[in-house]
């Protein structure tokens, strides 16, 4: 047991917690201020709700010995039975096992919420939860236990993931893209996108996500090392040069420097760095910065040609954002910066892009696929959506019976 | 222990689906970005 480990493991778990109410406000700003309570409502109960959940029984799902065949977990840990303030033998050896399982259980909050910017300003309360619960055991405690598990299959492949760019990012992107189908748009939506009431509430959002992220990407290091200092050098790299990059994007492209677009542009950045935080240099991060900015940028562009409703651009900023970094790591990453993981395409293993290729089309097409049959499954005994009455009021005083602002 | 931690996980489930859909009363006076039908119809 380290005493230092152990210290920047907590504070890198209190770190990501701080992410789920900056989510809350990043996207509260976003959507009108008739859905701003029910839309920070998504993620703050997804912070209670998968705290519980997690304890119970998500982590041994996750992170429990393997079932066989490297698919999930037992339940040998079930309730955390047998997780102690003992180091675990398997992860994290310098830190209390649940230390290591506290940091963990911040993922998996923040994962279902941030789904949730697809379905804004119109999915029901209810149905909502009954989603979060099944998508956290179903799909994220899986795909968590394939890449995370040393037992896990994707990991065995060889599939390079420091922070969660496939288990968090890309798994949710492409979750958010399907249930922005499923629900469909938004009633008498005329423009592709609407207005966000609250710019200011965005910008501090992201600056907690920014922030927080620094628990995200050096607290999996694991340890309080060279390793945690160079994956906060490379996430704090590629998240300024993702903004620059967006805002110089939208500058050239409708004549001003967007402050949203920097906003916007950091969180691209950060989750792009998310798989590759501990294997690449700060230079490769900042490549890999501007890169994903022209790539989410782009995406952008595509849906709001599209009839695609996806409120909040989840896929355009998560799913398309974790794709580029998983394939980025494949390009990038060398083991003369850790020599735990494997070298990529430019230190001469082209072998790598084709690995991390498989693993962000397993993770995509297993999470398509099963939050599909999620939604299928509850609305058939409960609607997913709100009645138009309900919508064309706003959820926040059709569903929860307050408003954000007095008259 | 689990098991009672499990049951009461439960109990909030069950609650939760036969929970109201709709509130029960206003907190506040409105002026939301609705036409006042809608209101009204979702009160």
């Amino acid at each position: 047991m380290n005493a230092g480990d152990t210290a920047w493991i907590l504070v890198s778990s209190a770190l990501v917690m701080l992410m789920t109410p900056g989510l809350a406000l990043f996207y509260g700003g976003l959507v009108r201020r008739k859905n701003v309570l029910s839309t920070i409502m998504h993620s703050f109960f997804t912070l209670a709700l998968v705290s519980v959940t997690w304890v119970l029984w998500g982590y041994t799902l996750a992170f429990g010995p393997d079932s066989g065949a490297g698919l999930i977990g037992n339940l040998d840990w079930l309730g955390l039975e047998g997780v102690t303030g003992e180091p675990s033998s398997t992860y994290a050896p310098t830190v209390p096992h649940l230390a290591f399982m506290a940091f963990q259980m911040m993922f998996a909050i923040i994962t279902p919420a941030l789904i949730t910017g697809s379905f804004a300003e119109r999915k029901r309360f209810k149905a909502f939860v009954l989603f979060a619960v099944a998508w956290s055991t179903l799909v994220y405690a899986p795909v968590a236990h394939w890449v995370w598990s040393p037992d896990g299959w994707l990991a065995h492949l060889g599939v390079l993931d420091f922070a969660g760019g496939t288990v968090v990012h890309l798994s949710s992107g492409v979750a958010a893209l399907v249930a922005a189908l499923f629900i469909g748009r938004r009633a008498g939506l005329v423009e592709p996108a609407t207005e966000p009431h609250d710019v200011p509430m965005t910008v501090l959002g992201a600056g907690l996500l920014w922030f927080g992220w620094f628990g995200f990407n050096a607290g999996s290091a694991l340890g309080a090392n060279g390793l945690a200092a160079t994956a906060f050098v490379t996430t704090n790299s590629a998240a300024a040069m993702a903004a620059l990059t967006w805002v110089t994007l939208s500058w050239l492209h409708r004549g001003t420097p967007s402050v949203l677009g920097a906003a916007i542009g950091a969180v691209a950045g950060l989750v792009a760095i998310t798989p590759a935080a501990g294997y690449v240099t700060p230079a490769a991060a900042i490549l890999i910065g501007g890169g994903v900015a022209a790539a989410c940028y782009g995406a952008t562009l595509l849906r709001l040609r599209s009839r695609v409703d996806d409120a909040l651009d989840v896929f355009a900023v998560h799913g398309v954002g974790g794709a580029f970094g998983a394939l980025a790591t494949g390009v990038f990453a060398t083991v003369a910066v850790n020599a735990a993981g494997r070298d990529g395409l430019l230190a001469g293993a082209p072998g790598q892009v084709a690995v991390q290729l498989v693993g962000v089309g397993v993770v995509a097409a297993y999470s398509a696929a099963a939050t599909g049959l999620i939604l299928l499954v509850i609305n058939a005994f409960l609607p997913i959506r709100v009645p138009d009455a309900h919508e064309e009021a706003g959820l926040d005083i059709a569903q929860h019976g307050e408003i954000a602002y007095q008259p | 222990m689990v098991i009672a931690a499990l049951l009461c996980f439960g109990a909030l489930l069950v609650a939760w689906i036969v929970a109201p859909s709709r509130p029960q009363r206003v907190e506040a006076p409105l002026r939301v970005e609705a036409s006042s039908e809608g209101l009204a119809r979702a009160a």
